[in-house]
């Protein structure tokens, strides 16, 4: 029934340190099994490799030793079925919000008729409306993060990447597009839900969205645990809810020794 | 300070200058031999006039465009490929370094001696001159595109067509319009240098090939008119900066995303 769309394998990847510090392992042996239509939060000090296991499953890079395979097929570049939403959005900063959410469907050749439709779809469905015409700079935090977004479902892909992509807005940004992320997903109940690979620095964001959280140790990069959720969704009705705030306390248990070892060895 | 009198000031300041300047010119009696504000304006009246200055302003301006032009097409090319290929950078910087370190006004006994005096040697001082802003700032911008553009637009779907067209060329054209903008003045100030070296030749009978500076060779030594010289010095600098100014309006016009 549950079947692994994404399969990580012994993934190992390490860097070449510069000037000849050696090698750095950001990755160490790490397996995974992503379910179809599955939402996984990855979350873990600075320096667990978790933007780097993203990366690796968005084709952007290959790992050293193991296997990265979606839907069986081992990941060799990226694909427009594996969509990404990156940290500083990644706009063009040439291309107004309409040009940014278009650019996915013109890629693959979709004609003008249809992919203007789709974007303007898209641009309801996230909330920018009159904005068509903006350039990227012209826009807040938060709207450049809908854009990203519209861009990122322009294309209709089956994976959803996120890297930490509502780490640079104030909260109450941050908590109305983590609804809005959710009711995109189908957290309501949708029947064909998107499968989503979403790393986070924030551990209340990790287990509100998540159905598992996955927490990352470092030195080397590996996978410490897997933390169920099973909490009711919709999700936006469990913000204060003590069964939330008990697995936040189990999470940060997890990662809250590394965490201040890494802030120790930032400030030396 | 108030709007008037940030204007009024500086613009007082030049006033009293003129002002003092042509006074001691006719003090001392010196006029024709020193410059004076009222002689230069007269001279640049007459010149304008009997189209002397534009003509000769036309044929600079010709050599100078096509210049620029030549040095484009040869140096942004050779600036996105060694931009994007180290390799090509390691093989090819310390010869560009190399040629770039002569200075273009050196190049103009060779090109006297290939391309005779006419606008021909002018016009390779001014390639010359104006190729290596094109190949430096092609070669940066071509490093500076952000790889999370590149990663977007793969994610997305685009081949490398697409890529190098919608987003290696637009994140590069500003950084190739500085180039230009300094390219612009580098050719022009070289077209004056070579034309005042090459100029004493081309004078008197074919002042139809000739350009400011040949102009203002057969200023200095036929016609001994030092308020004209003068008049051309502004020319030169008058056009330079309204060249220099259109650049950055036609940057703010084509590339509104430059504008942070």
């Amino acid at each position: 029934m549950t079947v692994a769309v994404l399969r990580l394998a012994g993934v190992t990847k390490t860097f070449r340190a510069p000037r000849g510090g050696g090698d750095v392992v950001a990755l160490s042996g790490v397996d995974l099994d992503v379910r179809e239509g599955e939402f996984l939060t990855v979350v873990g000090p600075s320096g667990c490799g978790k933007s780097t296991m993203l990366s690796l499953v968005a084709g952007f890079a290959q790992p050293t030793a193991g296997e990265v395979l979606f839907q069986g097929q081992p990941v060799l570049e990226p694909g427009p079925e594996r969509g990404v939403m990156f940290q500083d959005y990644a706009l063009f900063p040439w291309r107004t919000v309409m040009g940014n959410i278009e650019f996915g469907p013109y890629a693959l050749g979709v004609g003008k008729a249809e992919r203007r439709g789709r974007a303007r779809e898209l641009i309801q469905l996230v909330g920018l409306e009159g904005f068509e015409d903006r350039y990227p700079h012209e826009l807040s935090g938060g709207m450049r993060q809908r854009c990203a977004l519209a861009r990122m479902l322009a294309n209709n892909p089956t994976m959803w990447l996120m890297d930490e992509p509502l780490a640079a807005v104030d909260l109450q940004t941050r908590i109305i597009l983590q609804d809005e992320l959710l009711r995109l997903w189908g957290d309501g109940g949708s029947a064909k839900r998107s499968t989503v690979l979403f790393v986070t620095h924030g551990i209340d964001e990790a287990v509100l969205l998540a159905d598992r959280v996955v927490v990352m140790a470092r030195r080397p990069g590996r996978i410490k645990a897997i933390v169920d959720v099973n909490l009711p969704r919709p999700r936006a009705a469990q913000r204060s809810s003590p069964a939330l705030a008990e697995l936040v306390g189990r999470v940060w248990d997890l990662i809250r020794d590394e965490a201040v070892r890494a802030i120790a060895e930032e400030t030396n | 300070m108030s709007p008037a009198l940030r204007i009024g000031l500086p613009l007082g300041a030049l006033v009293v200058i003129l002002i003092a300047w042509e006074t001691a010119v006719r003090a001392t009696g010196t006029a024709g031999l020193v410059p004076s504000p009222v002689n230069v304006a007269r001279a640049g009246v007459a010149l304008i006039a009997d189209g002397t200055a534009t003509r000769a302003l036309a044929g600079s301006l010709q050599r100078v465009l096509i210049g620029f032009c030549v040095a484009a097409v040869i140096g942004v090319p050779i600036g996105l490929a060694i931009g994007t290929a180290p390799t090509l950078d390691r093989i090819f910087r310390p010869v560009l370094d190399a040629m770039r370190s002569v200075a273009p006004i050196a190049w103009i006994p060779m090109a006297i001696l290939w391309l005779g005096v006419r606008g021909d040697a002018a016009l390779f001082v001014v390639a010359y001159a104006a190729v290596f802003p094109f190949i430096l700032n092609a070669s940066d911008a071509a490093r500076r595109v952000d790889g999370s553009l590149l990663a977007a637009a793969r994610s997305l779907g685009a081949g490398r067509a697409l890529t190098f067209g919608a987003v290696i060329t637009p994140s590069a054209l500003p950084f190739l319009f500085t180039g230009a903008r300094i390219a612009m003045g580098f050719a022009w100030g070289s077209i004056i240098a070579a034309e005042l070296a090459i100029g004493i030749k081309v004078t008197g009978q074919s002042r139809a090939v000739a350009g400011l500076g040949q102009l203002m060779v057969e200023t200095l030594y036929v016609r001994r008119d030092v308020d004209a010289l003068v008049f051309y010095m502004l020319m030169i600098g008058a056009v330079s900066f309204l060249i220099d100014f259109g650049m950055r309006r036609a940057q703010i016009r084509l590339m509104p995303w430059t504008l942070r």
